[in-house]
């Protein structure tokens, strides 16, 4: 591998001290003088109609400024792959917590008082809270008007399913009746909640000339600027919005949850207005992950090469499709698995139920999948009596070989990722009393979309860089995307300075998600720094009297080839063209090329390809107590093909960050719905880990590269939550013999199976 | 609703202020005295992002009525640097790649930094223990173990 000079090293954070010394403003503390404080009147019920709204008591308590109902707002839906969401319930409530009104007052008391005081009149309908029945044809619809939704292309929907997304290959009907053997297990999976240390915070300001601009801790400025700009009845360069410092995210903030609503209140009281969501709101009213039940059959022969693979998967996806169709797309392609199978037929539904809106959450839909298959991929081995390391080294993917979906797999480490990670915990030497060592592998994808650059040369010599993706805490921009680019310009991290997500004056974004922030903002730094570097020549070129072709960039300046004291500082070539051609500033864009597939193999499907996959191992050895079913986990390694490491310091801390989220989900996480409502929406009832539950990660980084990359670099932001569960779903069944099909892993239901065997 | 008289103290400067008995002291620093560096999440103590030391122990600010501070020394994170200079255990934070998104971090500092006050040589037990009320959702806790141990070799000083 190539030695670079910044890029593959390991860099402390340069945005550290602001937030060592408590200096940084987030969402959370960002102020406007004079703003009135917003909150939201939610259902009570889980599905009922409206018969009666009154906001006449809480618009005459003194300080409120303004009270909203659907009734005072325009008749829109807002935009996404179904557009079934008002912004406030207008007939009736499908979730215990829709928004159903609006209060803006003076303070944030008044506010909650006002609240009290709007009177709602509902009447029960019986509440669907179980995704299996909400499919049933004979079932109460939850949207009677779905068929008036306007909806993507191609969408196969139904009723209460709102997609039904499939994959299918070759002749699965043919292999499973010409099996040696057919094996088939059913999970069930339930709702985990990101739990963003900062909650979700705007502040907006709509003047009235009708323009209107809104801070936010939003991952993704231009969707939301798309939504305010629907709410307003505006068009979207009347609305500015500019993402704030932020406090964890993992997908939370992709999606309107403050912001247009901030926005109607601001219109309608002529004051900025701030809201934030409360713990309860985050438990009841976010966008967790999708609650799953995944029914799951391979076909095998007796030497353990799998032949074919059906697959049912089921996300709840709640009241409202979000990005249920999107995610039942990307689940077919979970369940396919790295694995060579030429026969295939996998399903997954996205089904309306009264329950609040899961959506994006860090790899969405890829641990649930992987749960299933990768505990399913432990069971077939242990019925074919295989060792699940030899079982699944014989049927991985390799390079050149073809996906589910007949895409051709370019730099593919998963060999090596499963060799290492089973190396680190030892897999071949028996694990002790009590103890168990568990495997799971994966793949996933690294997002497409595009990214915009502006780049100006200092006159100190320094770039500045606008990019429309903001910095959500990984580093990908602060740190990842600047050693790109101090790679190329040939100077250190420090001089490079990075303006962020701001709709007005940086570039558009497809935003920091999917894991796909440096990998596209590094490739739009290569293309915005060829221009740059271009202007620079030439005017060095003209400076110097010498040909473009002899110069070099080196030391932070341009300098004559073999002659290093015919040089000029870049300082000096800023300065010089800010006084007479009006300085220095390029621009790039970057797109990735698509990914070819066989389009025949796939059916309402919005998520058709993993481009420039990663791949990924996670091997976990816990020990087990027999008497309080509790699992420590005691050590576990992480072995992530991330094609290039551009930034190995935010790599590791995304793999470490990831496993920590992983063993939540797998071992205590759970959003706890009884018949629409969430009965533990505090974290005192929802366990999240932890200093004392997370075990030091031992992160092994493979490098294969992938052609399209920035320096060959693939995604790593999400597939780190991916393999933990399954994981550990292994290593509890070899320590004790329990095999827990429903997450999490609890100490009470390991307790039950051990009762269960005798 | 009738105000209070009273004397904050916080990182070493006086404020005098008139406020409502209820409000958290959480409320005060960040809205009357514009430190925002101790942070807002679940107002019920049950994350420690507003994490404080109060007479050189940590209390949950969301939980701790302003007026109880009344004539006691508090610190947040504000006060750590002293002169432009970070405190040991903010420049271990910074080196060991123990700092994502930042949010967690003033809390996450402020605990370590009392259990180093009180004791400088910690077990391994005793700093899970310590910091088990500070909740992290970015890095994973391996790296604040690392910097926490990095800040206690810095305070022991070469062997």
């Amino acid at each position: 591998m190539k030695e670079h000079r910044v890029v593959g090293k390991h860099l402390p954070r340069p945005d550290a001290h602001p937030r060592v010394t408590g200096e940084l403003v987030y969402g959370a503390d960002f102020r406007l003088p004079g703003m009135l404080y917003g909150k939201v009147l939610r259902s009570r019920a889980p599905h009922a109609k409206i018969l009666r709204i009154d906001t006449g008591k809480a618009r005459a308590l003194p300080g409120v400024r303004a009270v909203l109902t659907a009734a005072d707002i325009p008749p829109v839906l807002l935009p996404n792959t179904i557009s079934d969401v008002p912004p406030l319930a207008r007939d009736k409530v499908r979730y215990m917590g829709e928004p159903v009104a609006l209060v803006a007052a003076t303070r944030p008391e008044i506010a909650e008082q006002a609240l009290s005081l709007i009177e709602v009149e509902y009447e029960p309908l019986p509440v669907i809270d179980d995704p299996e029945s909400a499919m049933q044809p004979e079932a109460l619809l939850i949207h009677e008007n779905w068929e008036s939704y306007a909806a993507a292309e191609g969408i196969v929907r139904e009723g209460n399913t709102a997609c039904h997304s499939s994959l299918h290959k070759g002749d699965p009907e043919g292999a499973f009746a010409s099996a040696d053997y057919v094996f088939e297990d059913r999970f069930t999976t339930h709702s985990v909640h990101q739990t963003h240390i900062e909650p979700r915070v705007a502040v907006v300001s709509v003047e009235s000339s009708g323009h209107a601009t809104v801070y936010s801790n939003t991952q993704l400025p231009y969707w939301i600027r798309t939504n305010v700009a629907t709410v307003l009845g505006a068009s979207e360069s009347q609305v500015r919005v500019i993402s704030t410092a932020i406090g964890g995210s993992f997908g939370a903030k992709l999606l309107p949850s403050a912001e247009h609503f901030c926005a109607l209140l601001s219109k309608a009281t002529g004051r900025p207005v701030h809201m934030e969501t409360t713990m309860k709101e985050e438990f009841t009213d976010a966008y967790p992950r999708h609650p799953c039940i995944i029914e799951i059959q391979t076909a095998v022969k007796a030497d353990g090469t799998i032949t074919g693979r059906k697959a049912r998967m089921i996300l709840d996806t709640g009241a409202y499709s979000g990005s249920g169709p999107i995610l039942a797309s990307v689940a077919t392609l979970v369940l396919g698995g790295p694995y060579k199978i030429p026969n295939l037929d996998l399903h997954a539904y996205a089904v309306y139920t009264n329950k609040m809106n899961f959506g994006p959450y860090r790899a969405p839909s890829g641990p649930q999948s992987n749960f299933a298959l990768e505990s399913h991929m432990d069971l077939v081995a242990e019925r074919l009596g295989l060792d699940p390391l030899e079982f699944r080294l014989k049927n991985i993917v390799a390079e050149g070989d073809e996906a589910p979906n007949g895409q051709i797999l370019e730099g593919v480490g998963l060999r090596e990722c499963l060799e290492k990670a089973a190396a680190a915990i030892e897999w071949d030497k028996p694990a002790g009393p009590n103890r168990g060592k568990g495997l799971a592998c994966g793949w996933w994808t690294t997002t497409g979309g595009s990214s915009g650059c502006y780049a100006k040369l200092q006159p100190d010599g320094k770039i500045v860089v606008h990019v429309g993706a903001a910095e959500i805490g990984t580093g990908a921009v602060n740190q990842g995307v600047a050693q790109v680019w101090a790679e190329i310009m040939g100077v250190d991290v420090e001089d490079i300075v990075i303006v962020a997500a701001d709709t007005d004056t940086t570039p558009y974004d497809w935003g920091s998600q999917g894991s796909r922030t440096v990998f596209n903002l590094g490739n739009a730094a290569l293309r915005t720094a060829e221009d740059l570097k271009a202007q620079i020549m030439q005017l060095a070129s003209e400076m110097m009297e010498a040909d473009p072709l002899d110069l070099e960039f080196a030391d932070k300046a341009v300098r004559v080839r073999g002659v290093p004291q015919r040089s000029i500082p870049l300082r000096t070539l800023a300065e010089k063209s800010m006084a007479e051609k009006g300085g220095i500033i390029a621009r790039g864009s970057y797109i990735r090329p698509k990914t070819p597939y066989d389009p025949a193999t796939v059916r309402s499907n919005f998520y058709p390809t993993f481009n420039s996959p990663s791949f990924h191992c996670h091997a976990a050895e816990v020990e087990v107590d027999r008497i309080t079913g509790e699992i420590k986990v005691v050590r576990y390694a992480a072995a992530h093909d991330v094609g290039f490491a551009i930034d190995p310091a935010g790599v590791e801390g995304q793999i470490q960050g990831g496993v920590a989220q992983g063993i939540g989900m797998g071992l205590m996480e759970e959003i706890i719905y009884q018949e629409g409502r969430v009965i533990n929406p505090s974290l005192t009832d929802y366990k999240v880990p932890t200093i004392a539950d997370v075990p030091d990660v031992d992160v092994i980084i493979v490098e294969h590269p992938n052609p399209d990359g920035p320096f060959g670099a693939k995604g790593v932001g999400e597939s780190p939550v991916i393999e933990p569960p399954a994981a550990l779903a292994n290593a509890v069944h070899r320590a004790v013999g329990a095999r827990i099909r429903d997450l999490p892993i609890t100490p009470e239901k390991v307790l039950r199976a051990l009762e269960a065997q005798g | 609703m009738s105000h209070v008289s009273i004397i904050l103290n916080v990182n070493g400067e006086t404020y005098p202020l008139e406020i409502e008995p209820h409000r958290t002291l959480l409320e005060v620093l960040r809205e009357d005295l514009a430190l925002t560096g101790t942070k807002t999440n679940c107002l019920r103590g049950e994350c420690g992002a507003c994490t404080v030391l109060i007479d050189g122990q940590t209390f949950n600010a969301c939980l701790y009525l302003a007026v109880r501070a009344d004539g006691k020394q508090v610190t947040t994170i504000e006060g750590l640097s002293q002169g432009g200079s970070l405190h040991p255990v903010q420049e271990a934070f910074i080196r060991e790649d123990a700092v994502q998104c930042g949010y967690c971090t003033p809390g996450m500092i402020l605990s370590a930094k009392a259990l180093l006050d009180h004791n400088p040589s910690p077990s391994d037990e005793e700093i899970l223990r310590a910091m088990a009320g500070n909740l992290c959702r970015c890095t994973g806790y391996a790296n604040i173990r690392r910097a926490i141990r990095a800040a206690v070799e810095g305070l022991e000083g070469p062997s």
